[in-house]
């Protein structure tokens, strides 16, 4: 059975060169309404599980393809429609609201952080359930000073910045200027890492934690 | 209701093992970070689906419940369950 996957949304523009095939190299399609462009592929639906890595990546080229030539609107990968009809309505229905959220990010890029406990020194192995807690404490006050080091840090740069706690950190979202990624890097690179934590940096992604919650979660009848 | 799409985390020799998808002279993003990512960032269509681990269902997330990383999920039921309170 085939399903039509939605990869991202973005705002036309003639430059705006496409990839040719995306997950389980099915030819990536265009759908337009209005101004709005969504791509899509026809899969074979369900996906085989055994296959779930290679189509997050195929999935995760298609939008990084536009995402470096525009600001993108990228849906998730296991998020399927019908047929192109539904998605054809899909777009018709939301294409107002997209087209909205892309052009308040079109200059914008999101670039994120991680803060975690450094490898061997998460706690959890201790001799007693007190020190275990005592130990775990500490590791979330240091996760989160830092956290917050960082967020004073990027200040400048950041048009806005969320910092999300996870079961082992901190995770910082920062929305900044497309163009400014290295910066972001070298401002971020210049923090040094205490002792018993460790960092990570990753971007530029879409913008998918600054999109409104009415893009996020658009009511949808009969999608599977 | 009918049972979603079963879905098997693979098991990862290591969370922040790396792959090469940059350019040169970018950074190397991990697969943890692109599966969290293209599962768990931007639009959520409604949708039916259990995920496991090592052959275990952890969550079954139904037609009317947004698709979601386990994770999420989890937060979501832990939510949900203090919502509701004690039975």
């Amino acid at each position: 059975m085939s399903r039509a996957l939605a990869y991202c949304a973005y705002l036309h523009r003639p430059d705006v060169s496409l990839p040719e095939t995306g997950v389980r190299s099915a030819p990536v399609q265009v759908i337009a309404e209005r101004e709005l462009r969504l791509l899509w592929s026809e899969v074979e639906w369900p996906f085989d599980p055994a296959h779930l890595q290679k189509n997050a990546v195929e999935f995760h080229g298609v939008v990084q393809c536009v995402l470096k030539q525009v600001a993108v609107v990228p849906f998730r990968l296991l998020s399927v429609f019908s047929d192109l009809k539904e998605l054809t309505d899909f777009a018709a229905e939301h294409a107002g609201t997209f087209a909205a959220d892309l052009e308040r990010l079109k200059d914008f890029v999101q670039m994120e952080s991680v803060v975690y406990p450094a490898p061997g020194r998460a706690p959890s192995q201790m001799n007693s359930g007190a020190e275990y807690l005592r130990e775990r404490a500490l590791m979330l006050r240091l996760i989160e000073q830092y956290a917050a080091d960082l967020k004073e840090r990027l200040r400048p740069l950041a048009r806005d910045l969320r910092v999300r706690q996870t079961k082992s950190g901190s995770r910082l979202f920062v929305l900044v200027e497309r163009g400014s990624e290295r910066e972001f890097r070298a401002l971020l690179e210049h923090a040094p890492v205490p002792d018993r934590l460790s960092r990570r940096i990753s971007g530029p992604w879409p913008a998918a934690e600054f999109l409104s919650d009415s893009v996020k979660t658009p009511q949808v009848a009969g999608a599977k | 209701m009918a049972r979603g799409h079963r879905i098997r985390l693979l098991p990862m020799p290591n969370d922040f093992q790396s792959i090469t998808l940059s350019e040169p002279g970018e950074d190397e993003v991990s697969l943890l970070e692109i599966i969290d990512h293209v599962l768990n960032a931007g639009v959520v269509i409604h949708g039916s689906l259990v995920i496991s681990l090592a052959g275990v269902d952890l969550v079954y997330v139904g037609v009317n419940v947004v698709l979601t990383s386990v994770e999420t999920a989890l937060r979501n039921l832990r939510s949900a369950e203090e919502k509701r309170g004690p039975q």
